[in-house]
């Protein structure tokens, strides 16, 4: 059984430390030219990068191998994360910050058609729930178990596919066109129904396979922890749509007053 | 124009309602309901996911169209509640008829005669209905 090595810990510390450095440097070289930066993005990245290392420290990494505890490291590094870095807004920083050289990459990456298929509606909800059903109905969550290299691939794999979604439902930085409001409400109903029938099917069937703990607990605590992130995502997918018809609204007051 | 969107604003309110009324008084208090139940096939679960998940967000999503519908006067308050109860009456004979008996999800409550737990579920859940349509046909009429 694989466990957190004191080596694995520093690593744990290190990701959100270094990434959570980078995003206070680049926000005071912003304000030092006198830039506005919103401090709700600043939080929400703070937010963002302590629910990354409440998953990946101790006590939680202690005792994954325990599949109820497990299920609550995956929702903070496969939801609650993903969904307030989106929206810490990482990559307009990078490209408000970054040397000239790096900024042109990164906008040739982001209009790429690797990132188009990347995220597209139909590749993220593949990764997203495919991967969770990947994970939890074949033996791929025992063998995980045993390898660290398996294991550590598994977390990325969830923070990855996680960050694609928050980004295609909630994402304020640039990047491939996406769904209008109605159609990012139907991924999250697709991916919100498959989250609730993958739990049902772990705790009808005692799944997943070689998991230790108690895994009835762990499936209704992926059931419920499920139902708590995506109404956050559904709050934050409306509220933009609310501001946004706002700011039009007014917009159109101001051309033809009345 | 105000009164469907004020009709449609309430009618996603009242499935919330009923999906959470559903979910945290007969699953959570008084545990009735179970969260399975083993004579529940796969379709079942499939219907259970998609109608918890569209519970939630049909909850949020009409809370947001009623404060865009106030915030540009565009409310209809009778629409609104016809709306509501017709959602809530719609979702409930849903849950007693298709999910409870169709499905076999779970039953209201067990070991006991569920004949009268399930005609007092589903004459509520017509009467809601009901009253929802009334409300809306006299406001649209």
């Amino acid at each position: 059984m694989w466990s957190y090595s004191g080596a694995g810990m520093a690593e744990g510390a290190l990701a959100p430390l270094l990434l959570g450095w980078a995003y206070l440097l680049g926000v005071s070289r912003l304000r030092a030219r006198g830039d506005i930066w919103p401090r709700g993005r600043v939080v929400a990245a703070v937010g963002g990068l302590l629910a990354l290392a409440a998953a990946l420290l101790p006590p939680l990494a202690g005792h994954d191998e325990e599949f109820p505890v497990h299920v609550v490291q995956h929702l903070l590094l496969g939801m609650l994360a993903p969904l307030l870095l989106v929206l810490a807004a990482p990559v307009t920083l990078a490209l408000r910050t970054a040397p000239p050289s790096v900024r042109g990459r990164l906008l040739r990456v982001l209009h790429g058609r690797a990132a188009r298929v990347a995220t597209a509606p139909v590749t993220v909800l593949v990764l997203d729930v495919g991967g969770l059903f990947a994970l939890y109905l074949t033996p791929l969550y025992a063998l995980s178990a045993d390898s660290t290299a398996l294991h550590l691939a598994v977390h990325a794999h969830v923070v990855a596919s996680g960050v694609l979604l928050s980004w295609l439902l909630v994402g304020v930085d640039p990047g491939p066109r996406r769904p209008s409001t109605l159609g990012r409400l139907a991924v999250l109903l697709v991916a919100a129904s498959a989250h609730g029938i993958l739990a049902k099917l772990l705790y009808a069937h005692g799944l997943p396979a070689g998991a230790a703990g108690d895994r009835g607990l762990g499936a209704q605590l992926l059931y419920y922890g499920g139902d708590a992130t995506e109404v956050l995502l559904a709050a934050a997918i409306l509220a933009q749509w609310y501001l946004r018809t706002g700011r039009v609204a007014a917009r159109a007051a101001r051309r033809s007053p009345a | 124009m105000s009164r469907h969107r004020s009709a449609g604003s309430g009618a996603l309110v009242g499935v919330g309602i009923a999906a959470f009324v559903d979910e945290t008084v007969f699953h959570q208090l008084l545990h009735w309901h179970h969260f399975y139940d083993k004579s529940t096939p796969a379709a079942g679960l499939v219907s259970d996911g998609i109608f918890h998940a569209f519970g939630w967000i049909a909850l949020v999503a009409g809370l947001f169209l009623y404060a865009d519908l106030q915030r540009r006067g565009g409310f209809a308050r009778g629409s609104w509640w016809g709306g509501l109860l017709a959602g809530a009456g719609g979702f409930q004979l849903y849950d007693g008829t298709v999910q409870h008996k169709l499905l076999r999800l779970h039953q209201i409550r067990y070991d006991v005669d569920l004949l009268a737990y399930d005609l007092a579920w589903n004459v509520a859940a017509v009467v809601l209905l009901l009253a929802g349509v009334v409300l809306l046909r006299r406001r649209h009429g």
